[in-house]
């Protein structure tokens, strides 16, 4: 009770204006609703105070301040990733030539761009590639990132230190990233081939870049080396969230180490599992700068992707509406895998 | 009584750490034995080496007459129950209990009726198809028993298993353990710090402190003859009182050091200093001549017995009926002169 009498002073108004009964009735805690409501009657200078007080003081200490901070991030939001959103699904739906390119209202297209794109022909081609490159990457990241992490979660000294160092791979730039493997990826000079020809593995050059057989996997390799410090690390943790009595029980139980791995830490790790694999999809779809960096998507288109097709068309050959419909098309992929990584981190089971 | 478990000469270093000094421990076939002692006294790794979850550094441990150096835990046969409980979270109830009849290859059938079996023994009836996160702390507990006793295993092992239930679910937790284990003619190691646990609980109680077997024996020779002061002090509760003297000329009393003697048994070395353990339920308010005096600091009453406090903390008296004495009363003190226990100043060994 005496903290909403406080209240009413701070609100600025004076005991005295209101009606004994009424004042009972705004300082009944059933009755807060009312007390934020304005007042029916007009505005005196002495109110508009009230009501600015009241609202500084909202943002102090009330429920004012939270929704100061989430409309900061929400503004942001909107403007920075919402709208642009939504103007590229609209221009996939519109017809938009170097005339129309300023203006927001544009003949309607129907699904035209849509088939239109379909109907590339380097279309499937690309589809292909995208799913090779998506499947690939991912498994390789997430194969090799699952085992390092199940390396490094063994105690030896130095574990710690020497899984902090594979995160540089992480923190540098896309482009840096390409261009270094761009020379270990070369034909003729490239260290990957040194290498591969002193093992015995290969006779002769592999041309990496060049060879259209082989030039979507000079970039899945690329990326796989990209992704792989991320997807470590994110495993590294759902293994350390599992308790090590529950190895221990399992062993005393009978489990060998292949049993306990598949026993007890893969359901353990299902939804992290679940996360680093949708963040993967996503990663992956997103991987841009590898290309333009390593092979430029060629020779003959067979390593682009959907993402670089898209900024080819929107950026190099300005069809601006084919390049925002292959970008709409990857986004009802990402989305999918963005509902699957939701749901997986609902299904958290940690006793 | 043939040996089930035998240790023999076992050391366990980490690093530089000591943790068992040449512990040989021999434990009967169907006893339960109780390594009791306060924290960091070995009583845990012990267990551990027993499990196979610690390595011993050297000595010989064998279990039901085969050595089990380099055998690891998956063969040893034996289960064990963790402080944890250490329950498969994402596991139900049948599940967990099954688990290691499934790595062993039972059929479905029979691991199933076998599990029905088990929640009929340790009352989980009801809950078989439920998960660890929604069962009690108490049923938990049962859980991790009965996936214990599920395979019939050479022995049972018990790391602290009640220390994590409420006093009153404790006391009945107890009573269904021992019980369990008298039904089953199983062999135990129950591993605790409480002292009251292992006296109730054991046949044949394991004293450890400092990676040291202190004294082990049936509960109450540890009681009433407790080999060093550590143990005397460990054993009982409240704890036995101390008190230091010197024996008097003829051998026949301890000189105390306010001048107040108290008459021996037995004929004890003359002039010699000592300490003497007087247990506070043998302690008696005087209703003859009082063998000495103390000044009550604390009075607390309990209803069934009454704890007596010296001003300086050091002496403790318990007695069933109720007191009229107050704080501030100076108080005399009977005891029978069998019942003192007399230790080394330096040693703390038993004179």
């Amino acid at each position: 009770m005496k903290h909403h009498r406080i209240r009413v002073s701070e609100f600025g108004w004076g005991e005295g204006a209101f009606s004994s009964s009424l004042k009972r009735r705004l300082l009944h805690p059933k009755c807060f609703a009312i007390r934020l409501l304005p007042q029916r009657e007009g505005w005196s200078a002495a109110r508009l105070g009230g009501l600015m007080q009241r609202f500084l003081s909202g943002l102090r200490d009330g429920v004012g301040f939270d929704i100061l901070l989430i409309s900061i991030a929400m503004l942001f939001l909107i403007a920075m990733a919402g709208l642009p959103l939504v103007y590229n699904v609209l221009m996939s739906f519109q017809q938009v030539d170097m005339f129309t390119l300023g203006s927001f209202i544009r003949p309607f297209a129907g699904i035209q761009n849509y088939i239109d794109v379909v109907r590339q022909p380097e279309f499937w081609l690309v589809t292909r590639n995208t799913a090779v490159f998506v499947f690939f990457s991912m498994a390789g990241q997430f194969v090799l990132g699952f085992a390092l992490a199940l390396f490094f979660a063994q105690k030896f000294p130095g574990a710690a230190t020497i899984r902090g160092l594979f995160l540089v791979s992480w923190v540098m730039p896309g482009l840096v990233v390409g261009a270094i493997w761009s020379w270990i990826l070369a034909g003729d000079f490239g260290v990957l081939n040194a290498i591969l020809k002193s093992l015995g593995i290969i006779q002769s050059n592999i041309f990496w870049k060049s060879d259209p057989s082989v030039s979507i996997w000079a970039v899945i390799i690329a990326n796989i080396w990209l992704g792989l410090a991320f997807n470590m690390l994110l495993l590294s943790v759902g293994l350390a969230g599992i308790s090590r009595d529950l190895y221990e029980a399992a062993e005393l139980d009978g489990a060998n180490a292949f049993q306990r791995f598949w026993t007890i830490t893969l359901p353990m790790m299902r939804s992290t599992i679940g996360a680093v694999l949708s963040l993967g999809l996503i990663g992956t779809l997103q991987q841009f700068d590898l290309f333009p960096a390593i092979t430029e998507g060629g020779p003959a288109n067979t390593s682009t992707v959907a993402q670089y097709w898209s900024w080819q068309m929107s950026f190099q050959l300005y069809d601006f509406a084919k390049g925002a419909t292959i970008s709409v098309m990857m986004l009802v992929l990402v989305l999918f895998a963005s509902i699957i990584y939701v749901r997986s981190t609902r299904h958290e089971v940690r006793g | 009584m043939t040996a089930q478990i035998e240790l023999k000469n076992i050391e366990k270093h980490y690093g530089s750490f000591h943790a068992l000094k040449n512990v040989s421990l021999t434990i009967d076939k169907g006893s339960f034995v109780a390594l009791v002692g306060p924290s960091g006294c070995g009583k845990s790794t012990l267990l551990r080496s027993i499990a196979g979850l610690e390595t011993i550094s050297s000595g010989e441990l064998s279990i039901a007459g085969k050595t089990m150096t380099g055998v690891p835990p998956r063969h040893r046969d034996i289960a064990m129950v963790f402080q944890s409980y250490a329950l498969y979270p994402h596991m139900t109830v049948e599940e967990n209990l099954t688990y290691s009849l499934r790595l062993h290859g039972v059929g479905k059938a029979e691991a199933k009726a076998k599990a029905a079996e088990v929640a009929q023994t340790t009352g989980l009836g009801q809950l078989l198809p439920r998960y660890p996160r929604q069962l009690s702390g108490g049923q938990r507990q049962r859980v991790a028993m009965g996936r214990a006793i599920i395979r019939n295993p050479k022995a049972f092992l018990f790391d602290e298993p009640l220390s994590n239930l409420d006093a009153a679910l404790r006391v009945q937790m107890r009573k269904e353990i021992r019980a369990l284990h008298d039904r089953l003619g199983a062999t135990s190691v129950y591993v605790t710090h409480d002292q009251i646990e292992a006296m109730t609980m054991a046949d044949w109680v394991v004293v450890m402190r400092d990676g040291i077997i202190e004294q082990q024996g049936r509960p109450l020779d540890l009681y009433d003859h407790p080999v060093n002061r550590f143990v005397a002090g460990f054993i009982g509760s409240p704890a036995m009182n101390f008190i230091e003297g010197k024996i008097a000329s003829d051998g026949r009393a301890v000189n105390l050091v306010g001048g107040e003697r108290i008459p021996l048994a037995r004929q004890a070395e003359p002039n010699q200093p000592v300490v003497a353990g007087l247990r506070p339920e043998h302690m008696k308010l005087a209703t003859g001549t009082p063998t000495f005096h103390f000044p009550v600091g604390n009075v607390e009453s309990t209803g069934s017995a009454t704890y007596l406090t010296s001003a300086d903390g050091h002496l403790q008296l318990v007695q069933s009926e109720r007191s009229t004495v107050s704080v501030g009363d100076r108080v005399g003190v009977e005891i029978d002169p069998a019942l003192i226990h007399l230790f080394d100043p330096q040693s703390g060994k038993r004179i």
